[in-house]
């Protein structure tokens, strides 16, 4: 029923806040993994089953674009949807986001509402069936924290 | 520097440190005179470099009480539970996050890429240095002035 995330992010503080936000989200969390980069995350990935990856796109050693297209050429990953949470809001970077197949966009600063939304939104996309049973997103007291 | 781009820059970083960490900045459109401005005991440096179309970067010089305050805003934990690093990489990311978000409004096409931002403590902080940079950009906070210095084309 739950889902095991995957948080790439060269801010630990970041990793934190979004862990801290998907936590609230009501949406149910089995594993949670962490990456600094790119590089980490495809490890992270080779060793563990992820159901969603949520990753920045300006980072050290490997970035998020090229992390994306690792993902979808690789036919054990690309069943996986990944949302970037970045401060890349360029058109044409978020055209070329969209062509290589990102599943979401959140544009940092953001606001914990929009991660919720989206990830429901892209879960609820990529996981029908499990959403099924999930508590409808709406009014659940607010993420304030 | 373009008033517009001036407006910008100012639209920009307070709206990063209001969603961010519900902390409000009062931009000052005109510099204080040297004898009007308090200097804080201790400050953090970011800086973050541009490059494309036009190149440059931004430097941030946060006083260290209002690094914390950020740092505890946005991690949404008790001010004791706040580590150095914890600092320095919040101080990292509000670069990453306001040049990043600026460069998204005035470069739509995404012609100019954002470096990776560094921080440290800013040892050789000087009020009358940085009051002679033509590209100064000051905030008032809760906690002390925010300064930020653009360098560039």
């Amino acid at each position: 029923m739950a889902f095991n995330i995957l948080v790439a992010d060269d801010s630990e503080t970041m990793r934190a806040v979004v862990k801290k936000t998907v936590e609230m989200s009501g949406v149910p969390i089995g594993e949670f993994h962490e990456a600094a980069n790119g590089k980490e995350a495809i490890a992270v990935l080779e060793n563990n089953w992820i159901d969603v990856i949520l990753s920045d796109i300006n980072m050290p050693e490997m970035g998020g674009m090229e992390l994306l297209q690792t993902v979808v050429a690789n036919d054990d990953f690309k069943r996986i949807p990944l949302i970037f949470i970045t401060t890349e809001s360029s058109e044409t970077r978020m055209e070329e986001a969209k062509r290589l197949g990102v599943a979401g966009y959140i544009k940092k600063p953001f606001v914990p509402e929009t991660i919720k939304a989206i990830l429901y939104e892209v879960l609820a996309k990529a996981y029908e069936h499990r959403m099924a049973d999930m508590p409808p997103q709406g009014n659940d007291g607010g993420m304030d924290f | 520097m373009d008033t517009n781009l001036r407006q910008t820059i100012y639209e920009t970083l307070s709206e990063v440190f209001e969603t961010m960490y519900f902390t409000f900045l009062e931009p000052l459109f005109e510099v204080p005179s040297r004898e009007e401005i308090v200097v804080a005991d201790g400050y953090y440096e970011a800086v973050i470099e541009f490059q494309g179309e036009k190149s440059g970067r931004f430097c941030f010089y946060l006083p260290r009480k209002l690094a914390r305050g950020i740092t505890v805003n946005f991690l949404g934990v008790d001010a004791v539970d706040v580590n150095e690093s914890q600092v320095l990489d919040t101080v990292r990311e509000t670069a990453n996050m306001a040049v990043g978000c600026l460069l998204g409004r005035i470069d739509p096409d995404g012609t100019m890429k954002l470096g990776l931002p560094k921080s440290q403590a800013a040892s050789a902080f000087s009020a009358d240095e940085l009051l002679a940079r033509p590209g100064l950009f000051l905030f008032n906070t809760e906690h002390g002035l925010l300064w930020v210095v653009y360098e560039g084309e």
